[in-house]
């Protein structure tokens, strides 16, 4: 008889893997199985790998730069209305990057867990109030453990409100790759080309915005790299 | 006007005959692929690969990474196969290699022969029998 993991386990296992490759790996996993122990460590193996699989697919890095431009400038601009002294605080530029990176990991892990298929403009803003939800999350976490990481509270609040904003435009105007409809043998690589043919306008266009995002970011990074070096010089 | 440059395809036809050349671990898995015709799917891509690539060890995650790649890059085809109960129900994704992906290894296989006979002349028949 053949024997299998305990439903649990599987339960369990069945939480980590994206549903776009849930029923593939579970079975895959299901037919190797051996014992408990080599099932959980199979399993151990083979979900950060699945998981990782899953983010290069989803994944688009020129529209991910862009919204990691837009959670960091909603951060810079909120602290520049509610408190611009913070922002000649030592570590006070990279501090505000910590807030706009747990927003990332929320938007690329909400793309990357998504059901494949078409989504409603209100299922689009799930991934932001993931983001959003990290950001709080780790910001509570530094008030208990290291408060001189903290942000404080109304340059949180206002920028999460701006980033929730900005995130939910940038990804009505560039949709996840996970919500283009993938006809039968076409390659999802091809399909996540929206900007057209090379040399097309479309292209182009998508081409000089991803170019901007870029120059922006190198001045915020060249700006931060500045205050740090001013930090230093002074301790 | 040609169709490769209708922007409203999803891919154009330019794309479709690029051929980038391939990784060794990919060659191993569309090796791999083609050796198991109607049965290649994950567990036995897996094993395959294994037996290919021995004495090092390949995790069945690795194989997963790379079968989304050469899929992307548009070598091979999957789709989804009935559910088994030795799978405890689920369905497998089997993959066959599509006429590119074919290309690209024989392509491969001509390139490895090329070394294969050079190696052999230096070295000796003796060692490349080994």
């Amino acid at each position: 008889m053949h024997s299998g993991p305990s439903k649990t386990a599987e339960a369990i296992v069945a939480v980590f893997i994206p549903p776009a490759c849930r029923e593939e790996a579970l079975g895959d996993l299901h037919e190797r199985y051996i014992s408990p122990g080599q099932y959980g460590l199979d399993a151990s193996r083979t979900i950060p790998l699945v998981i990782v699989s899953r983010i290069r697919r989803t994944a688009d890095p020129q529209v991910l730069l862009m919204q990691a431009l837009a959670w960091y400038a909603s951060f810079l601009g909120a602290a520049w209305l509610n408190d611009r002294a913070f922002l000649s605080e030592p570590w006070g530029l990279p501090r505000l990057a910590i807030p706009a990176a747990m927003a990332m990991l929320g938007l690329t892990l909400e793309d990357a867990y998504a059901k494949p298929g078409p989504r409603s403009p209100l299922d689009l803003a799930r991934g932001p109030l993931l983001g959003v939800g990290l950001a709080l999350a780790s910001q509570g976490m530094f008030r208990i453990g290291n408060p001189t990481l903290a942000v404080p509270t109304w340059i949180m609040l206002y920028g999460c409100a701006i980033g929730l904003l900005l995130s939910c435009a940038v990804r009505m105007l560039f949709p996840p790759a996970t919500d283009r409809l993938q006809g039968a043998k076409v390659p999802a690589d091809w399909l996540k080309q929206s900007g057209g043919p090379p040399g097309s306008p479309e292209a182009g266009m998508r081409a000089v915005q991803g170019v901007a995002a870029v120059v922006v970011t190198l001045l915020l990074i060249l700006l931060i790299a500045y205050q740090v070096w001013q930090t230093a010089k002074k301790g | 006007m040609p169709i490769d440059f209708i922007s409203d395809l999803p891919y154009n036809v330019g794309q479709m005959a690029k051929l980038d050349s391939l990784g060794q671990f990919e060659q191993l898995v569309l090796t791999a692929i083609l050796s198991l015709r109607e049965d290649a799917y994950g567990v036995t891509i897996h094993s395959k690969v294994q037996e290919l690539a021995r004495p090092k060890a390949v995790s069945l995650g690795a194989v997963y990474v790379t079968l989304d790649r050469v899929e992307d890059k548009g070598l091979v085809a999957s789709w989804m196969s009935d559910p088994t109960p030795e799978r405890g129900g689920r369905a497998k994704r089997c993959y066959r290699l599509e006429a590119l992906g074919e290309r690209a290894l024989q392509e491969s296989a001509v390139t490895a022969k090329r070394i294969w006979e050079v190696i052999a002349e230096v070295w000796g028949k003796e060692w490349a029998k080994e």
